[in-house]
């Protein structure tokens, strides 16, 4: 037998394992319904393949893995699926989670199925079946055992966990006593996946019978050896088997197999054997039933999705009695506080304690800071440093001091004369730090994106300001070309400004500053413009009036505005001809017989060029010149004379 | 019955406060005798009103700070306190002296801080700091060992300290005081010329191997480890006998030291107090060595004959920086240099 090392701290709570390690295992009869959670296991939930109402066998697939880290789910037993809903899970906090229910039919009908010789398969098949049987460590935590055994490190040695040692809980015991040869085919098959590492198997000097029982099976046997350890309760946690029986300590942050080390559960090693030698799925497990109230305390070979109601009635337990319902041990169970949730793949016991079995603590008392918490700590941390700082929420010296390397073990617990409930501290302190990570990511995250957003405005800005300059640059090197290529030419931006000035400084004077005809033509441009917007407005008002629009009324009142302005405008246009004594028709009259002039003149030049009687059509063209002449003198001569006459009215 | 919900763990042991602090009381019993046995009824007397006054002050500020007042009483920290107050206080300290001493450690020392768990600094020796300082006269009527009151005497001078004859006849500097000023002759020469110091020696040792049985029955109850007492004589007794061996006319011998003075009540009952001591392993191991080495100092160069009080509360104030530079290495950590800050 190989050496034995020692772990820091341990304690050594009452054993109460004789009430329920005398009793055989008992295979419970099949309750009326099975109710089974879609997450039994660590990892991603199953997905249910099935739909109310199907039937399903023994052994059935129900719900299929999803995801590298997660498992399957079969049937227990034959019968129908009557609902897929919400159930209360076995769980600290009574979660709720999507269960399947089948309502059994008493039958016990498997599915076909049928074992595989390991020696005669690959790996990779005798992988997939493992997977398949949807195996999870049975010893509680619920790690799906395929995962571990696709370690991607080199296994050097096994290690099979029989310590069991919890209080209490005696499953593993009694699946020895009576499965030890399941248990070493089971060992054998998960040395085969690993390339034959050796094998020890550690388990408490409390179970001498077990060892017996163990020890004789293995004769013969090479490869494969029983370590037998003190009883200290946490032994069985899996770092402090590990340092037991090798004497090293799984790196904080590591696994096992950094250390090239797999761990199993005894009951997970059996739970293999039968799925790949006889095709089983892992749909039953034992479970260990005691406490002062159950009056059959012992262990039950239990279907998956039994409800924990249906085993208590089974094992005789006395509801009445029972102050705390437990699952798992006294040191890491959790309390459930309705008995109507199920017994999953990792449920190894439930303790009915009565009220003077597990008295609650009254009060709890200060710290004094007594340092035994320190002395039991298989995890090397100061309990009594972790308490204080959970206490006062200084969650960064928690931290600093390893909170996240408590195992929750409940040693420090235990032993504290002052009675606190130190890992409920440690959980709320945890809990705390989680939350307290994910808000300082998402803050960060926040942070970053915040400033990822100013940087981008501050570059857009700098772009556009290049952008500006570039075209600065580029305008007054053009300017200059301009100017370098007319030198004499007025600077614009001069002129205007110095017409501004000029506006500003004579602001009264510029209307009588502006020239007769400049007035008049603004009149009539004023007209025309006012004309052009009536014609507009008339325009839309007779649109809107034919597809009855609701600014009818708006558009009337600008309509009769712009009309009366129009009519202003004429108004002030015609006053201000007869004001000059100006006839528009005559000067109109004048331009056309000019006009009409000139196109006699240039159609008898035309005629002249291609004419042979060039004498008589010159003749008829100095006519027409002269006709035009006189035409052209007669309009100046009345432009004149009205220019004369505005200039006239300015000046009086 | 409503089924419970409670955490994990569900289950306790019979370790409890009260306890511990019963043992430790206990734990006294040979060194009050032994104390009894050389200087008369005066521990006695004094540890019975301590006791009063401590119950008393402890509930009156529990109702003051409207604490529940069983359960804190039941714990039997103020008894403590009381039962090493009146260990520490001379045989002849009146009445008025004690009640001082322990208001102020239950009171100011103990409550004031917050109660039980939480006070810094060691409430007895607050206490016993302060009455030194204030009442130098009182804290040094160390009773004779030649002739002791009887039990009459002794109440008398408790409550009035009067005496007929007085009470000079009575009080004798003790063996560390008397060390200190050898008026020029060397130790040996003192032992020969004054024979009341090997006398107070023997005495002083007897009472200390009381008390240092009373210890060691603790540390095999594991009501604490063995590191800060251990460290503590460890480091006073390599002290004092590296200067003995230099100086053997100065320096007490390492045995002297070791069984004179409140060395094995401070070793077993006051350095191992968890609440103002340090807390890790290693941490302890430095405080009570410190606490050692102080001792030696004092009681060489100080003013004061004995050094216990002062050593342990200026540790009491080192305490806590020693736990932030002692953190042990948790468990996966050991090839982790960055762990140990």
């Amino acid at each position: 037998m190989g050496r034995i090392w020692p772990f820091h701290g341990g304690v050594h709570p009452p054993e109460n394992k004789q009430q329920s390690n005398q009793p055989a295992i008992v295979t419970m009869r099949v309750p009326k319904q099975l109710v089974l959670p879609l997450n039994q296991h660590i990892g991603a939930p199953a997905k249910c393949l099935l739909e109310v109402g199907t039937k399903v066998l023994k052994g059935q697939l129900i719900a299929s893995a999803q995801g590298f880290v997660s498992a399957n789910i079969h049937a227990p037993s034959s019968g129908t699926i009557t609902a897929i809903e919400e159930r209360t899970l076995p769980h600290p906090s009574a979660l709720v989670g999507p269960c399947i229910v089948i309502d059994t039919d008493g039958q016990e009908q498997w599915i076909d199925h049928a074992g595989i010789d390991p020696l005669s398969v690959d790996k990779g098949e005798l992988l997939q079946c493992i997977r398949s049987a949807g195996i999870t460590g049975m010893g509680g935590a619920g790690f799906p055992s395929a995962v571990k055994l696709q370690a991607k490190t080199q296994i050097n040695m096994l290690i099979i966990n029989a310590a069991e040692c919890e209080p209490y809980i005696t499953a593993d015991d009694r699946l020895i006593r009576e499965y030890s040869e399941q248990i070493i085919a089971g060992i054998q098959i998960i040395r085969q996946l690993l390339n034959q590492p050796a094998c020890i198997i550690g388990i408490e000097d409390n179970k001498a019978e077990a060892i017996a029982i163990l020890s004789q099976a293995l004769t013969g046997i090479d490869g494969i050896e029983v370590a037998v350890i003190p009883t200290k309760y946490p032994s069985g946690g899996e770092k402090q088997l590990i340092q037991i029986l090798t004497g090293q300590q799984v790196p904080h942050g590591g696994i096992p197999a950094d250390l090239g080390l797999v761990c199993h559960n005894v009951g997970t090693a059996k739970a293999i054997a039968d799925a790949v030698l006889l095709g089983q799925p892992l749909i039953s497990r034992v479970t260990t039933v005691t406490g002062k109230a159950a009056a059959k305390a012992g262990n039950y070979q239990v279907l998956i999705g039994t409800q924990v109601s249906d085993l208590m009635a089974f094992a005789e337990v006395d509801l009445a009695s029972t102050s705390r319902l437990v699952m798992g041990g006294p040191m890491m169970g959790f309390t459930l506080t309705d008995h109507q949730v199920s017994v999953v793949k990792s449920t190894n016991c439930i303790l009915a304690s009565s009220a003077l079995e597990l008295a609650p603590v009254a009060d709890h008392h200060a710290c004094i800071r007594c340092g035994q918490c320190e002395v039991v700590c298989p995890a090397e941390l100061l309990p009594q440093q972790l308490f204080w700082f959970a206490k006062a929420e200084e969650f960064d010296k928690a931290q600093s001091h390893n909170l996240a390397d408590c195992i929750e073990c409940g040693a420090c617990a235990w032993v504290c004369p002052s009675q606190i409930p130190l890992v409920q501290y440690y959980r709320f302190a945890k809990g705390r730090v989680k939350t307290l990570h994910a808000e300082t990511q998402l803050a960060e995250h926040a942070r970053l994106r915040f400033e990822t957003r100013e940087q981008r405005l501050i570059d857009d800005k700098l772009a556009k300001e290049e952008k500006r300059k570039a075209r600065a640059v580029a305008a007054a090197a053009a300017q200059a070309a301009k100017r370098a290529a007319n030198p004499d030419a007025e600077d614009p931006i001069a002129a205007a400004l110095a017409r501004v000035n000029q506006q500003k400084q004579a602001p009264a004077t510029s209307v009588t500053a502006e020239p007769p005809e400049d007035a008049y033509k603004a009149l009539k441009t004023a007209a025309a413009i006012t004309r052009t917007k009536l014609k507009k407005s008339s325009k839309a008002l007779s649109d809107a009036l034919a597809s009855g629009h609701d600014q009818v009324e708006s558009l009337q009142t600008t309509v009769d505005q712009l009309t009366l302005k129009a009519n202003a405008a004429q108004a002030a246009l015609s006053a201000y001809e007869t004001k000059l004594g100006l006839d528009p028709e005559h000067e109109k009259q004048l331009q056309v017989a000019a006009a009409k002039a000139g196109v006699v003149v240039r159609k008898l030049e035309k005629s002249l060029a291609i004419a042979e009687d060039a004498a008589t059509i010159e003749a008829q063209i100095v006519t027409a010149k002269t006709a035009h002449a006189t035409a052209n003198q007669a309009l100046e001569a009345y432009q004149h004379k009205s220019t004369a006459l505005q200039q006239q009215t300015q000046e009086s | 019955m409503a089924l419970l919900n409670l955490s994990s763990p569900h289950h306790h042991s019979l370790n409890r406060t009260s306890r511990l602090m019963m043992w430790v009381l206990l734990a006294t019993v040979p060194g009050l005798l032994a104390q009894s046995y050389w200087f008369g009824y005066g521990t006695l007397i004094n540890l019975i009103w301590a006791c009063a006054l401590a119950v008393s002050f402890e509930a009156l500020v529990l109702w003051l700070r409207k604490r529940p007042i069983k359960p804190f009483i039941s714990d039997g920290s103020a008894l403590v306190t009381a039962f090493l107050l009146a260990l520490a206080l001379p045989p002849f300290s009146p009445w008025w002296l004690t009640f001082v001493a322990v208001l102020f450690a239950i009171v100011f020392a103990k409550h004031l801080y917050g109660g039980l768990g939480n006070n810094p600094f060691n409430p007895a020796m607050v206490g016993y700091a302060l009455c030194l300082i204030a009442f130098p006269v009182s804290m040094t009527q160390w009773a004779g060992t030649e002739s002791t009151l009887n039990l009459a005497q002794q109440w008398q001078w408790f409550w009035t300290e009067t005496m007929s004859g007085g009470i000079d006849g009575y009080t004798q500097a003790t063996p560390l005081d008397l060390m200190r000023h050898p008026k020029g002759l060397t130790l040996d020469e003192l032992a020969a010329t004054n024979p009341l110091l090997g006398l107070g020696l023997t005495a002083s040792a007897w009472i200390n191997a009381a008390y240092l049985v009373g210890g060691l029955g603790l540390l095999a109850l594991r009501i604490f480890t063995w590191h800060a007492p251990v460290a503590m004589l460890a480091s006073l007794g390599l002290c004092s006998g590296l200067f003995h061996m230099g100086e053997p006319d100065l320096y007490p011998s390492a045995s002297q030291h070791l069984f004179s003075g409140a060395t094995m009540l401070a070793a077993f009952f006051i350095v191992t107090d968890p609440v103002t001591s340090a807390t890790s392993r290693k941490g302890k191991l430095i405080f009570g060595a410190s606490v050692g080495l102080l001792v030696f100092i004092i009681r060489s160069y100080g003013a004061y004959p004995d050094a216990f009080a002062f050593a342990i509360l200026l540790m009491n104030l080192a305490a806590p920086l020693i736990d932030t530079y002692t953190q042990p290495k948790a468990y996966g950590h050991q090839g982790n240099k960055d762990n140990e800050r």
